[in-house]
C-alpha cells in the first residue's frame, strides 16, 4: 500500500510542532530487502547448501539396482525425503540458532520490520533450497537412473515436497524454539537427522523389524515419504496417500505451533 | 495516536520492568530533546540497558508509558521504531554480507531509496568507502562501529538510541566517535546513550541521569550534578583528591560495592 520515500530532511520539533505521519515502507518491500539479503547469504554459504543437496543425489545414483524392484518413484520419493530431511533439520534451525546467538534478529527487530516479515524471508530461502534440490533429483534421476515422470507427477510431486519441507522446518523451528544454546540445537538436530535416515531408509527396505515396519509410514519420515511418492504417479493416489497427506499437515501444524510459542528472539531474554 | 504536545523525541513515565520476580528497572521517568545528549550513567546491572531495551521495543515493560516521537512503543511498535535509530552494544549483522549489502539491507527496511551513488557517498562520509566489498566480520572495531552509526542514522530518525557506543574502542575510536554523536545531535537528533565511563558522560552528555538498582538517583547537566552534590558526606568520602568529580558524586550516590 505505502511506497517507499525518501527519508525527508530533519527538521527541529517546536514546542507546537506534531510530528508528520511518517510513510513506511510496505510490508511486501520489507519482506524483499530481507529476502534478498537472506538469499545473498545463502548462496555464499554455497557449500553448505551442496551439501545438503548431496545426499540425495548419492541415494538417486546408488539405489540404481532397486529401480527394476521397487519403482523410480520410490527411489526419488526416499532420496527427496532425506534432501527434506537434510533442510529442515541441518541447514535451517543451526542458522537461526548461530545467528540468534550473534543478536542479529534482535537488530533486526528494532528497524520497522514486522516479525513475520523476519522469519518469513528465512523460510522462503528454504523453500527456494527445497525447489532446487528436488529439481537436482528429478534431473539426476533422468539423467543417471533414466526414471521419467508424467509432467503432472513432477509438478504434483514438487507441491508435496513443499508440504513435506514444511513438517521438518516446522520440526527443526521447534527444536530451536525450545533450545536456546546453538551448539546444543547442532547436535539435537544432527541426533533426529540420524534417527530419521536410519528408521526411514532401514524402515523402508524392512532392515529393521516389524515394529518399525508398522510405524515408519505414521512418522514424519513415513508420512512425507509416502505423499511425494504418490504425487510422482498422481493416478495411483489413493486413500493411504491421503490419510498420509493429513498426517503431514497435522505434523506441520503441531511442529510449527511449538517453534513460534516457544521461540525467543534472543538467548538472553 | 500521537499527540500534540511530543516536545520531547522520547518519553519515559513511570517505567517498570520485571525479570520473573526480580525488578530491573522501578518507577524510571525521564525525557529525551530534540538536539540533546542524554546519557544514562550507572554501574553494571544497574537497569540500563533494561531501560534502553524497553525503548527499543525488544522487552516489554511491566507498567509504564514509552512514547517515542509521539509514538508508544507499545502500541504503535512500527512507527515508534521508524522513528528511532538504533546502536546496539554488540554490533550484530549477517557476517556473509558486505558493508554495502548491510547498508542496503537496512536502508530497505527503513524506506529509505538508496542508489548505487548514494551508498558510496554515505560510505565515503565515514571514510569507509573503499571497504563497500569487504565483509563487516573483516571491519576494524572502530570501522565497524561507524557503519553500524551510519545504518542507525539512515532514515534521518529523530532519536538514536546507543548502549555503550565506545565499549571496547581505542581513545582515538571513541574520539572519532563522540564528535560524531555531537554532530548528529547538532542537526537536531535526540539521542540517548547508555554508558559507565564518566569521562564519556561528561564530554558528550548535556545531561545525564544516575541510574542504580534500577532507580534514577538524580538527573541534570553533569555540571548541575556535581554541584548539587558537592556538600553530600557519601561524595566528600569518595572524593581522592578533594576536587569533587562526577565520578565521586557517582561512587557516593551509588556505593563502592563492586556489581558483578
Amino acid at each position: 500500500m505505502s511506497s517507499t520515500v525518501t527519508s525527508p530532511e530533519l527538521s527541529l520539533a517546536t514546542a507546537d510542532s506534531i510530528p508528520a505521519p511518517r510513510a513506511l515502507p510496505s510490508a511486501g518491500q520489507v519482506f524483499l530487502s530481507l529476502f534478498k539479503a537472506d538469499l545473498t547469504t545463502q548462496w555464499r554459504n554455497r557449500r553448505a547448501s551442496l551439501m545438503v543437496v548431496l545426499l540425495p543425489v548419492v541415494i538417486v545414483m546408488s539405489w540404481k539396482a532397486l529401480i527394476a524392484r521397487t519403482g523410480g518413484a520410490f527411489v526419488l520419493a526416499n532420496a527427496a525425503t532425506l534432501g527434506l530431511n537434510a533442510i529442515g533439520l541441518m541447514g535451517y534451525p543451526t542458522t537461526i540458532a548461530k545467528d540468534r546467538d550473534k543478536d542479529i534478529f534482535q537488530r533486526l527487530r528494532v528497524a520497522p520490520a514486522p516479525g513475520w516479515t523476519i522469519m518469513g524471508s528465512r523460510l522462503a530461502v528454504q523453500l527456494v533450497m527445497i525447489l532446487f534440490m528436488i529439481i537436482v533429483v528429478f534431473l539426476v534421476g533422468y539423467q543417471y537412473d533414466n526414471i521419467v515422470l508424467p509432467v503432472t507427477g513432477y509438478l504434483a510431486a514438487l507441491l508435496a515436497s513443499i508440504a513435506g519441507g514444511a513438517v521438518y522446518l516446522g520440526l527443526g523451528q521447534a527444536i530451536v524454539g525450545r533450545i536456546r544454546n546453538a551448539e546444543t540445537v547442532t547436535s539435537t538436530c544432527r541426533l533426529i537427522y540420524i534417527a530419521f535416515i536410519m528408521v526411514g531408509m532401514f524402515g523402508e527396505l524392512h532392515m529393521l523389524g516389524k515394529y518399525i515396519d508398522d510405524i515408519t509410514p505414521y512418522t514424519p519420515y513415513g508420512t512425507v515419504k509416502t505423499i511425494v511418492s504418490a504425487a510422482m504417479t498422481p493416478a495411483e493416489w489413493n486413500s493411504t496417500s491421503t490419510l498420509a497427506l493429513f498426517i503431514t499437515l497435522g505434523y506441520t501444524a503441531v511442529f510449527t505451533y511449538a517453534g513460534i510459542r516457544w521461540f525467543k528472539w534472543s538467548t538472553k531474554s | 495516536m500521537n499527540t500534540s504536545t511530543s516536545l520531547p523525541v522520547l518519553r519515559v513515565e513511570n517505567l517498570d520492568i520485571f525479570y520473573g520476580k526480580f525488578q530491573a528497572v522501578r518507577n524510571v521517568s525521564f525525557e529525551v530533546r530534540p538536539g540533546e545528549i542524554f546519557g544514562l550513567l550507572g554501574p553494571n546491572g544497574a537497569g540500563k540497558t533494561s531501560t534502553l531495551s524497553a525503548c527499543e521495543g525488544l522487552i516489554k515493560a511491566s507498567s509504564g508509558t514509552i512514547l517515542v516521537a509521539g509514538y508508544d512503543i507499545r502500541h504503535q511498535p512500527i512507527y515508534a521504531r521508524a522513528s528511532m535509530g538504533v546502536q546496539l552494544q554488540s554490533t550484530s549483522f549477517q557476517p556473509e554480507l558486505t558493508v554495502g549489502e548491510i547498508i542496503t539491507l537496512y536502508a530497505g527496511l527503513y524506506g529509505v531509496h538508496l542508489t548505487q551513488e548514494g551508498l558510496m557517498a554515505i560510505l565515503g562520509d565515514i571514510k569507509l568507502a573503499d571497504q563497500v566489498g569487504k565483509r563487516f566480520g573483516q571491519l576494524s572495531g572502530g570501522q565497524q562501529q561507524r557503519v553500524s552509526l551510519v545504518i542507525a542514522t539512515i532514515h534521518h530518525p529523530k532519536l538514536v538510541l546507543m548502549d555503550e557506543p565506545t565499549t571496547g574502542l581505542d581513545p582515538q575510536s571513541r574520539r572519532q566517535l563522540w564528535e560524531r554523536i555531537e554532530a548528529m545531535r547538532d542537526k537536531g537528533h535526540g539521542i540517548l546513550l547508555t554508558t559507565h565511563s564518566m569521562e564519556e558522560a561528561e564530554s558528550v552528555c548535556d545531561r545525564i541521569a544516575i541510574i542504580d538498582h534500577g532507580r534514577i538517583m538524580t538527573t541534570d547537566t553533569p555540571q548541575a550534578i556535581i554541584d548539587d552534590n558537592r556538600d553530600n558526606p557519601d561524595v566528600i568520602q569518595a572524593s581522592r583528591k578533594g576536587k569533587i568529580t562526577l565520578e565521586d558524586v557517582f561512587i557516593g550516590l551509588t556505593g563502592t560495592a563492586i556489581r558483578s
